[in-house]
Formats: C-alpha cells, sequence, structure tokens
C-alpha cells in the first residue's frame, strides 16, 4: 500500500483495484476510506449480477499490496443519506434469525438439496420454516425428502400449485446451474490449457 | 454480542482483552494489527466522550458500513480463514461484529450446522484482511427523503420533533400580479356553487334521476291557509309580534350571531392577517359563496365581518391610534381589550374562542388585544372606541347583572325579582342576557344592529347614551386628576357612605357622574385624559361607543351605576374639588339614582326610553328578569332591548370591526354555558365599569392612584373603560347636558357605563370603582362575617373578574377549591381578601408578579378559559385552602395579596357557581364578594400594569385595580353590596381601616376597597 496522505488517496468515487494478501483481487469505486485503522470500502458490481444490487468490500490495506487508482474522481460526492437505523437492525436481527434456524435444520440432517430448495422457496415466500425435514410453507404446503416437485402437498389450491411452481423451477434453474459450472469448468480448463 | 459490549471488553481489557475476544471467537484473531491498540487504548479512554472516535469520526465509513448493517458477509483474516456472519455492528477501531457467524467450511452449498454457529463474533480490524457484502441494496435502510415525500404530515411533523409551535402565520404574498391569476380569479368568482336546477338537470341527463323536490315541502308540512278573518289576522300580528320579541331577545341574537357569524372559520380561526393592502380582497368576499344561515345577515353582518377579521383590524388606521393611545395606555387598553375580549370568549361557552384569543395575542404579540381584541381593535380600529365598545358591552351587561342583584336589594327588592336568591338567580340571567346584549350590540355590525333595530328611540337613545357616556368618560378622567388629591377623604367618605346606606351612595355616585361629568369636560389633563385625548382623536367613534355602552349599562346596570355613582360621588367630591363635585354631581347623581332606584322594571324601562343602547341592555336584562322574576318588566324591557340592540348596533359601526368581532362572542359566551354563572360575573364587570367612574370620584385621592393602576391592571376592562372614557370624554361635553335632560335616569347609569366602557373611563372608573368597592367593600365586609358570604364573595368576585377578566370561568373552577377553604376560614379569607386588594394596590410591583395571575384569568376568556384561570390561580398560587393562603398570604405581604386574591378568586369561585343562586340569596356575602372581586381585579391590573410596564402604567395598574375591584364589586357586588354591605354596617369598619390605607394611594384605594377591619390589618402588612 502506498503512504497516501488521509485526504489525497481514494477519494470517494475513485476505481481502485488492489491485491489481497491473500491473492484476492479487488476493484470497485471507493465509498469510504478511513486513513487510521486503512480500512477502505469499494463498491463492486454485483457478484450476482443484479442491477440495483452492489457487492461492498471492506478492505484493510494493512494487507493489500498493488494500489492502483484506475480513475480518480475530483467531484464532490453526494450527500449521504440519513440511514433508517431501526430497519437495518430489524434486517440484521431477522437475517440473524433465518441463519439459526436454517442451521437447526441443517443439524436436523437436511440434505443440501433440501437446503438450497428452502432458500430458493424463501426468497420468494417468507412464510416458510423447516419442521424436522420437512418444508412448511405457510402452512398449507408441505414438501418432504428429497423435495422434489411430487412431494409438496396440501390442500389442493392455489398455494399448492404456486409453491410447485416455485420448486419445479427451482430445480430447473440448479440444473442450467450446474450445466453452466460445467461448461465454465470446461472454459476454464481450456483457458488453463491454452495458457499454459 | 453488541458493539457496546464489544467495547466494554476492550475498554477493561485496555489491549488484551481485545485479542482475547477475537481470538475466543475466530480463533483467527492473532496478534493482529498492534498499530491499531494506541488508538485502541486512546479511543477506550475516549469513549466516554462524546467526541467521535476512530471510524466514527468518518462519517463516509460509518455511512456505508451502517448501510449494510444486517447483511450477509464473508470475512477473511490474515490467515485466511473466512467466516460467514451477519454483519451486526463495528467499533471505532473498525472492529467488526458479525452475528450468527460460522467459519466457512470447505463444503460447498453445505450450510453451517447449530453446533457451527457462534452467536457472535468480534474481529479486530487488524486481523481483518477483508469482508465482503454480497448483493447489498445499499438504498435499503435510506430514508425516503425524495421531493415527493417531503410534504407529507409525516415528513412534516417529523421535523418538528416534538415541538409544536404554533406557526406564525404570514401572509402569502403573490407579489403584484393580479388579474388573471387563478388565484384571484377564485376570489372574484361570484358563482354560488351548483345552482339547485342545474344539479337536477344534470342528475336527470346523466343519470336519469328525477328530483322529486318540492319547494313546498308538502311532503313534510302543510301549506298555511290565508284568510282575512279576523283571528287569522289577530294571529298572524300575534306571530309576528312574538317573532319580533323573539328575534330581538338577546338570546336570540346571541345565538344567532354564534351561527351566522359573518367571518368563516378561516377568518376566526387561520386566516392569516393581512395589511390593508390586502383587504380590499374581503369585498371580493362577499361575492363569495355564503352559507346559507348568513345571507341574510351578509349585507348587515359584512361589514361586522370584516371589521371583525383580524385583517380589517389591522387595516383600520384606528388601531394604530389606539396603539398609540395604548403606548401610554396601550400596554393597559391592549389587555384591556383582551380581556374584554376575553372576557366574552370566557363568558361564553364556547373555549374555542379563547384558544383564539390567546393564540392569536402569542402569535401577533405586536398586536395590543389577542386575536379577539384584533379582531375587536379591527373594529375599534378606533381601538379605543372598540374596546370600549365591547368592554362597554360587557360591562353593560355587568352592570345589567348588578342593577338586578342590587334593584332586588336596593330598589326595595320590591320590584326586584323577590328574594334575596331570586336576585341571585336572576343577576345570573340577567348577566348573561346582558353580556349578550351588550355583546351583540357591540358584536353585530352596525348595519346589522340597525337593521334589527329600527327603533328610532334606539338610535336616539344611543344618541343620548353616547353623550351620557362621554360626560361620563369625561368625569371619569377628571376623578383621576381628583382622585389622586384626595383619595383618603373618598376612602373614608365612601365607607362611611357604604356602611350608611347603599341609596345614600347611588346618590353620591350620581352626583360624581354629575361631577365627574362636569370635571371631564373641565379637566382632561390627567394622564388619562391624555390618553383620552389621543381617543378623542379617534374620538366621535369612542363617544358614541361609549354612550352606548353607557347607555347600556346605565339601563342594565342602572342600579349598579347608582351604586357605583354613590361610591363615585363619595369619591368624586373629593376628587373634582372635593369640595363641590358632590353637589355638582348631585344633579347628574340624581338621575342616576332615580334610575337606580328605578333599577327594577323601571329602570329597564327608563333605560329603554332613555337609550336605545340602556334600553336594549335592559330589554335584555329585563327579559331575563322577566323570566326570573317579573314577567311585566321582562316585556317592557323586551322592547327596550330591541333599542338598546339598535343602538348597541348602532354605535357598533364605528367600532363595527371590534364589536362585530366582540359581539359573537360575547353573545356566544352568554348564552351558552355562562349564562347563569358567568353572568353574574359580566355583570359584576360591567358594574365595575360604572362603579369606576363613581370610585374614581369616591376615590380620588386613594383610589386615583389605585384606581389608574387599576386600568392597567384591568388591562381589558381598562381598555375598553380607557377607550369609551375617551370618547364619553369627547362627548361629555355635550353629553352631560343630554344627561340631565333624557338620561338622567339612565344618564347616571349611562355615565357609569360610558365610563367602564371608554378609555378614560379608567380614571373615572377607578373612582367609580372605589366609590363601589368602598360601598361594596363595606358591605361585604359587614357581609363577610358570614361564613356563606364569604363563598359568595368569592363567586362573585369570580363572577366579576369572569366577565371582565374572562375569569368567570375561573371563578366557577376555583369555587371548588376556594369555597373548601373559604368557608372554613370566611372571615379571615376576607381579610386576605382585603389584604389581597390591598396588596395589589400598594405594591405595585407585587401587583407584576402577580400579573402573571391575573394574566391567567385573563386568557381564559370562556367559562373554560375561566376555570383554566381559576385552576390557573389555585395552581399558582395554590390555594388548596384558601383560608390558609389567604391568611398567610395576607401575612406574607403584597405578593401574598396578589395569590391570596387568586386564591380568593379560587375559594369563590368554588362558591360562585353555586353561589350564582347562592350568592344572591346571601346578598350581604355578595356584596363581600365585590370587595374580594375588586381584589381580584387589582391582581389583574397589576399584571395588567406590568404589560405596559411602565410607570405610568403602575399608576394605571393601581388605578385599574382599583377599577377591578370597582369593577368587580359594581357588577356583581353592587347590587350584592346594596344588599348585603348596607345591613351588615361594616362600611364603617373599613372606613377606619381605609384610614390606615393611607401610606400608598393604592394602599388607600384598597382601603377604600377594603373598608373591611380585616383588610386593614393587611392594608399594614403589605404596607
Amino acid at each position: 500500500m502506498a503512504a497516501p496522505g488521509p485526504g489525497e488517496y481514494f477519494s470517494v468515487g475513485s476505481q481502485v483495484s488492489c491485491l489481497t494478501c491473500l491473492g484476492q483481487r479487488l476493484q470497485g469505486e471507493v465509498v469510504a476510506f478511513d486513513y487510521q485503522s486503512k480500512m477502505l470500502t469499494l463498491k463492486c458490481a454485483s457478484s450476482s449480477g443484479k442491477p440495483n444490487l452492489y457487492d461492498v468490500v471492506l478492505i484493510n490495506l494493512a494487507y493489500v499490496s498493488e494500489v492502483e487508482i484506475i480513475s480518480d474522481r475530483t467531484e464532490t460526492p453526494p450527500p449521504l443519506a440519513s440511514l433508517n437505523v431501526g430497519k437495518l437492525a430489524n434486517r440484521a436481527r431477522m437475517e440473524k434469525e433465518d441463519k439459526l434456524s436454517q442451521a437447526y435444520a441443517i443439524s436436523a440432517g437436511v440434505s443440501l438439496e433440501g437446503q438450497q430448495l428452502f432458500q430458493t422457496i424463501h426468497k420468494t415466500i417468507k412464510d416458510c420454516k423447516w419442521q424436522e425435514k420437512n418444508i412448511i410453507v405457510m402452512d398449507d404446503v408441505v414438501i418432504s425428502p428429497p423435495y422434489q416437485v411430487d412431494n409438496c402437498k396440501g390442500k389442493e389450491g392455489s398455494a399448492l400449485s404456486h409453491v410447485r411452481k416455485i420448486v419445479e423451477k427451482h430445480f430447473r434453474d440448479v440444473e442450467s446451474q450446474k450445466s453452466v459450472q460445467r461448461s465454465q469448468a470446461q472454459q476454464t480448463q481450456k483457458d488453463s490449457a491454452l495458457s499454459s | 454480542m453488541s458493539m457496546k459490549q464489544a467495547g466494554g471488553n476492550r475498554k477493561p481489557g485496555g489491549g488484551g482483552s481485545g485479542p482475547a475476544a477475537a481470538s475466543g471467537a475466530g480463533g483467527g484473531g492473532g496478534a493482529g494489527g498492534r498499530q491499531n491498540l494506541g488508538r485502541g487504548r486512546n479511543s477506550v479512554k475516549g469513549p466516554s466522550s462524546i467526541a467521535f472516535n476512530g471510524v466514527y469520526a468518518n462519517m463516509r465509513m460509518v455511512h456505508v458500513l451502517t448501510s449494510v448493517v444486517g447483511t450477509k458477509c464473508e470475512l477473511k483474516v490474515k490467515n485466511g480463514v473466512v467466516y460467514e456472519g451477519v454483519f451486526k455492528t463495528y467499533g471505532p477501531e473498525c472492529d467488526l461484529v458479525l452475528d450468527a457467524a460460522h467459519r466457512r467450511c470447505l463444503e460447498q452449498g453445505m450450510g453451517p450446522r447449530r453446533e457451527d454457529i457462534v452467536e457472535s463474533i468480534i474481529f479486530k480490524a487488524s486481523d481483518v484482511v477483508v469482508v465482503q457484502f454480497r448483493d447489498v441494496d445499499l438504498n435499503y435502510a435510506r430514508k425516503v427523503s425524495s421531493d415527493a415525500d417531503n410534504f407529507t404530515d409525516a415528513a412534516v411533523s417529523a421535523r418538528l420533533n416534538g415541538e409544536h409551535k404554533e406557526k406564525d402565520l404570514e401572509p402569502w404574498d403573490g407579489g403584484d400580479q393580479h388579474g388573471s391569476d387563478s388565484l384571484e380569479s377564485l376570489d372574484t368568482d361570484v358563482s354560488n356553487g351548483w345552482d339547485p336546477n342545474e344539479m337536477f338537470k344534470f342528475n336527470e341527463e346523466t343519470y336519469g334521476v328525477k328530483s322529486t323536490y318540492d319547494s313546498s315541502m308538502s311532503s313534510y308540512t302543510v301549506p298555511l291557509e290565508r284568510d282575512n278573518s279576523e283571528e287569522f289576522l289577530k294571529r298572524e300580528a300575534r306571530a309576528t309580534q312574538l317573532a319580533e320579541e323573539i328575534e330581538s331577545s338577546a338570546s336570540y341574537r346571541a345565538r344567532v350571531a354564534l351561527e351566522n357569524d359573518a367571518r368563516t372559520e378561516e377568518e376566526k380561526y387561520t386566516a392569516v392577517v393581512r395589511s390593508e393592502r390586502d383587504t380590499h380582497s374581503l369585498g371580493s368576499r362577499e361575492n363569495k359563496y355564503i352559507p346559507p344561515g348568513q345571507r341574510n345577515k351578509e349585507g348587515m353582518s359584512w361589514g361586522t365581518g370584516r371589521q371583525n377579521s383580524p385583517r380589517l383590524v389591522q387595516s383600520s388606521p384606528s388601531v394604530p391610534s389606539s396603539r398609540p393611545g395604548p403606548h401610554d395606555y396601550s400596554p393597559s387598553s391592549g389587555t384591556d381589550q383582551r380581556v374584554v375580549n376575553g372576557g366574552p370568549p370566557r363568558m361564553s361557552p364556547k373555549t374555542q374562542r379563547t384558544p383564539r384569543t390567546h393564540r392569536m395575542p402569542s402569535a401577533r404579540g405586536g398586536m395590543p388585544p389577542g386575536p379577539e381584541f384584533m379582531a375587536h381593535s379591527g373594529d375599534v380600529s378606533t381601538t379605543p372606541p372598540p374596546r370600549s365598545s365591547p368592554s362597554g358591552g360587557t360591562w353593560s351587561s355587568v352592570v345589567s347583572g348588578a342593577h338586578r342583584p342590587r334593584s332586588p336589594r336596593q330598589n326595595g327588592l320590591g320590584g326586584a325579582p323577590g328574594g334575596s336568591s331570586p336576585q341571585t338567580a336572576t343577576a345570573p340571567v340577567d348577566p348573561v342576557a346582558t353580556p349578550v346584549s351588550a355583546m351583540s350590540p357591540t358584536a353585530a355590525s352596525p348595519a346589522s344592529n340597525r337593521a334589527a333595530t329600527p327603533l328610532t328611540e334606539a338610535k336616539e337613545s344611543r344618541v343620548q347614551e353616547p353623550r351620557t357616556a362621554s360626560p361620563v368618560a369625561n368625569k371619569e378622567n377628571v376623578k383621576p386628576a381628583e382622585v389622586s388629591p384626595g383619595p383618603a377623604r373618598a376612602l373614608s367618605k365612601g365607607p362611611p357612605a357604604m356602611a350608611s346606606e347603599h341609596r345614600k351612595q347611588i346618590d353620591n355616585l350620581k352626583e360624581f357622574s354629575q361631577v365627574f361629568r362636569l370635571q371631564p369636560s373641565s379637566s382632561p389633563d390627567s394622564s388619562v385624559f391624555d390618553q383620552m385625548s389621543k381617543p378623542r382623536d379617534q374620538g366621535e367613534k369612542p363617544k358614541e361607543l361609549p354612550p352606548d355602552r353607557g347607555a347600556e349599562s346605565c339601563g342594565t346596570t342602572a342600579p349598579e351605576a347608582p351604586a357605583n355613582e354613590e361610591k363615585a360621588s363619595g369619591p368624586t367630591p373629593t376628587a373634582g374639588g372635593t369640595t363641590g363635585s358632590k353637589p355638582s354631581s348631585p344633579g347628574a347623581s340624581g338621575p342616576c339614582i332615580t334610575a337606580e332606584q328605578k333599577r327594577g322594571p323601571d329602570v329597564t324601562s327608563q333605560a329603554v326610553q332613555t337609550s336605545g343602547p340602556s334600553g336594549k341592555l335592559d330589554g335584555k336584562e329585563v327579559k331575563d328578569d322577566k323570566k326570573d322574576p317579573v314577567p311585566e318588566q321582562v316585556r317592557k324591557s323586551t322592547l327596550n332591548p330591541n333599542a338598546k340592540e339598535f343602538n348597541p348596533r348602532v354605535f357598533c359601526p364605528q367600532p363595527k370591526p371590534a364589536t362585530t368581532p366582540t359581539p359573537p362572542r360575547p353573545q356566544g359566551q352568554p348564552s351558552p354555558s355562562i349564562v347563569v354563572p358567568q353572568p353574574p360575573t359580566v355583570y359584576s364587570q360591567t358594574v365595575c365599569f360604572p362603579q369606576m367612574y363613581p370610585l374614581t370620584p369616591v376615590s380620588p385621592g386613594v383610589q386615583k392612584s389605585i384606581i389608574w393602576k387599576p386600568p392597567a391592571m384591568y388591562h381589558v376592562p381598562m381598555p375598553h373603560m380607557t377607550v369609551s372614557q375617551t370618547k364619553p370624554y369627547r362627548a361629555v361635553p355635550s353629553m352631560p347636558q343630554q344627561r340631565p335632560d333624557q338620561h338622567h335616569p339612565q344618564g347616571t347609569p349611562t355615565m357609569m357605563h360610558p365610563a367602564t366602557a371608554a378609555g378614560p373611563p379608567i380614571v373615572a372608573p377607578s373612582p367609580a370603582y372605589s366609590a363601589q368597592y368602598f360601598t361594596c367593600s363595606p358591605q361585604q365586609f359587614t357581609s363577610q362575617p358570614l361564613v356563606q358570604q364569604m363563598p359568595h364573595y368569592q363567586s362573585q368576585a369570580q363572577h366579576v373578574f369572569s366577565p371582565v377578566m374572562q375569569g368567570s370561568a375561573r371563578m366557577m373552577a376555583p369555587p371548588a377549591h376556594g369555597q373548601p377553604s373559604l368557608v372554613s376560614s370566611s372571615t379571615t379569607q376576607y381579610g386576605e381578601q382585603t389584604h389581597t386588594m390591598y396588596v395589589s394596590p400598594g405594591p405595585m410591583p407585587q401587583p407584576y408578579s402577580h400579573p402573571g395571575a391575573a394574566l391567567h384569568p385573563q386568557p381564559s376568556a370562556t367559562p373554560t378559559g375561566q376555570q383554566q384561570q381559576q385552576g390557573q390561580h389555585a395552581g399558582s398560587h395554590p390555594a388548596p385552602s384558601p383560608v390558609q393562603h389567604a391568611q398567610h398570604q395576607a401575612a406574607q405581604a403584597l405578593h401574598m395579596g396578589n395569590p391570596s386574591q387568586q386564591q380568593m378568586y379560587s375559594a369563590l369561585a368554588p362558591t360562585p357557581p353555586s353561589i350564582n343562586p347562592g350568592p344572591n340569596p346571601q346578598s350581604p356575602q355578595a356584596s363581600f364578594p365585590s370587595a374580594q372581586q375588586a381584589v381580584y381585579i387589582h391582581a389583574q391590573q397589576v399584571q395588567h400594569g406590568y404589560t405596559p410596564s411602565h410607570m405610568a402604567h403602575v399608576p394605571q395598574a393601581h388605578m385599574q385595580s382599583g377599577m377591578v375591584p370597582s369593577h368587580h364589586t359594581t357588577p356583581s357586588h353592587p347590587p350584592m353590596m346594596l344588599m348585603a354591605t348596607q345591613p351588615p354596617g361594616g362600611p364603617q369598619p373599613p372606613l377606619p381601616q381605609s384610614a390606615l390605607p393611607p401610606i400608598p394611594v393604592s394602599s388607600t384605594a384598597h382601603f377604600s376597597y377594603m373598608a373591611h377591619p380585616p383588610v386593614q390589618p393587611h392594608h399594614q402588612q403589605q404596607l
């Protein structure tokens, strides 16, 4: 890391690239930099590709090398919006609970597929929970291992059909993902081969 | 673990605990950033300090880190281990806390097992290499602050942060562009909404709905079959007559006024006061939609409405003038007006009015009067006159009340309603009616009044009344000056007179009134005069108003007026030249006396005949009375009442702005809740004014000083007084002559009223008050002995206050508080009361301090307001036990005196409600109450005086205080006094006391008021 003056380097909005001591290359827009703690915060494009989301990276410059300022920004950064702390705290609590509840399920021996399915459903329907190894959606639909579309049971209705659609799509996506991963893996192998 | 916890750990450990925690949590936290240690220590030390340390000082870092709170993150430590958890918080050292964190396993996709998850882990910044927050919505917690949301109720209220401060409304200024503007078009749009037929047609065409509306309402009623039979004509005539009677009744008018207030809701409550420039827009309003109920009145009321409207007030030139006057007076006048306004509001059941007034005052601040005042002042534009007129109205009402009470007692009760109790009852009623009437006159726009009262007689009477009033005012003015010279005399004289007989006093008062009139013309020099002069400028109007007021007061308060006059006469002689005032006054007093004597029905009739205003008042009162005691009288009065109403209105026109506004309030006030209890108060107030006149004469020396001060104190009354007085003064010259002739009977009363109404009144009023007080006080004192009387006194006092000060409500409320104590220590209370009275006068400073208390009363214009005031008094003065307080307070001193007064109020207040009925029965007590009232008044006056803050004011305040008492006494008390005072013989003792008072002028005045022995002690203490 260079030894820039507190205010001279990493002006907010600048594009910075750096390499951590663990060999991780990070690049993004400077959001904040604390000179004393040598903490740099970058805002990067979302790893999931979602347009309105970002990946925020907090970097300890003490363990970073090759800091480069790709582009500097001289404009004064936009003002900071006030934050709803209560909302944030609530989010933290919810996230924690979700993680713990999921951990319980995992502890119960739920398969990876089951966990992934649960995650997927949870994204759409918050009202879902683990009951032993069964996923209970909206207290109506029960998805038991191996968590296939046929395993969705409950009163016939829109809820059941909706859940089935989700499950169906989930596995379709999983399949497509696997194929992509495979192709990517192959690609990387080829690349490595080429490079080598 | 929370941040705090983390911080706590670090703090204790200095540098060690931190690592321990980190290692414990993640195991990866080796001995990382020692670099931070230094800072860490510093920060550790710093935590207590408010200054932000470390990262906390970095706004952007704080912002971004806070934005990602609650998101899942992957945290890599130096040794390459990755932890996953929910980002919980961070420390000043940029230590990070992850909740539900677990060490990520190599196995992909597999979630952590329950046993792998750690509640929370604190990572020291020095151990952290990289933290990744994936898929974060940085706007998640961003508070919506878009422009679109800046003006939602929530957004707006959020900025208040609990500070509910009434915003000062500012008139919108769209610049000079006019005409085509849509805003302008709204004002000029004459269309009155959809025409019914248009609506029917639209519905028929659009929806196929046919209206079955039949204008004959045949479905609901039967058409009247007209024929020419004698029977039918008779009935028709009868119906017409009844309708006229009803429509001319004060109560009716008051109620109608409430409903048909020309002012719109906006104007009343939320309109921004606009300057003259904007006033013209008001005119355009005439074309605006007019609620059906208001359409009839529109024509007439518009003027009033405008006047009422704050805008108008501001625009009105008179206001400015009034202000100037007020400067000297202004404080007092302003306050007075407020009081007056407040009084009516208080009087009226409507609390809203009071609130308005409060708000208005606070917001406007600059404007002398509160919101009401503003409106009034607007009317007043002739400030003084308007004020006076309003006050006059109240006064008149008060007077009427007083008269009734007195009439029973004084008149021989024969004419009056019957027993003492009846009287009391009647008095209350009358007060209500009178207030209403008075209010209505003032309130009602001139036009409306005129329209309402076609009676030429009324007009004539009005004219006469004004004249008479002016004389009174003059007299009053003169009185002040004169009063100062021979307070002691007045006191001495007054008390004895009081003791001797009310009649005598009345006679004296009459004489005084006459004298006063003479004096006024001759000597307007006194400061009051100066003030008056200002009014004079505006003069004529004021004069007219005063007359009306005077007439009203005379008519209604004839009894009171007489009493006042009598009292005044005592003082006036002294004041006016001690020597000849009495002699001179006799002529005037004679009439007054006669009127007073007649008080019962006769008085009313006289008032009616002589002066429209007075007649009206009388009529109204009479009506009330009739209901209670004598129907016949009422009938007579009804005729007169009409005339009076007309007169008031006529007068009002000049003061229209003020009057119109006030009238509604007054009317409303009287009619609603107050009716019984409040009226008395009102009367007392009005009476006070009349009394004031007498008082001024009576207590020229002492009283004058006191009185003058009292005016200030009275602020509310004073303003009116001053205003009216000013007018009266001017008028006086001419008036006197008329008075003697036509007005004499009423004239004296009228005189009294004018004085009360007019600004000059301050002086005059004070004399009158003093006189009244004297008279009253003696009586009261005598009556005081009676425990019951005490309560009555209190109640009366309260009533008085309410009218004048708006304290009626207070009075009401206080009663409960005060009564207990009062009852227990009636005597003590009396003494206290007297003391308080004295105190206020004597200790100008104290009055100031007390003023607050007094002010409180004022604020509460409406009943509720009054109650509040009472409550305030009680609260401020903790007069839980009036007796104790009174005693203690008395001992304490002047300051105490005020408190005691308040206490007294409170004590009285309790009884008052009940008292209204009871007080009268206890006539003696009632008289006492008057004394108490005076005391209260003093307090108020004091406050007023304070408001002026000028030395002159102080004196005025004293005067006012004196005035106030007188008012109190006069209104409710006078009657009481007459009844009780005479019998007790207490007055005499007071006289001796009065002798003691010599020390301060005010004290003397007090003494006069005090009349009661207890008072003397108090005085001494105070002194």
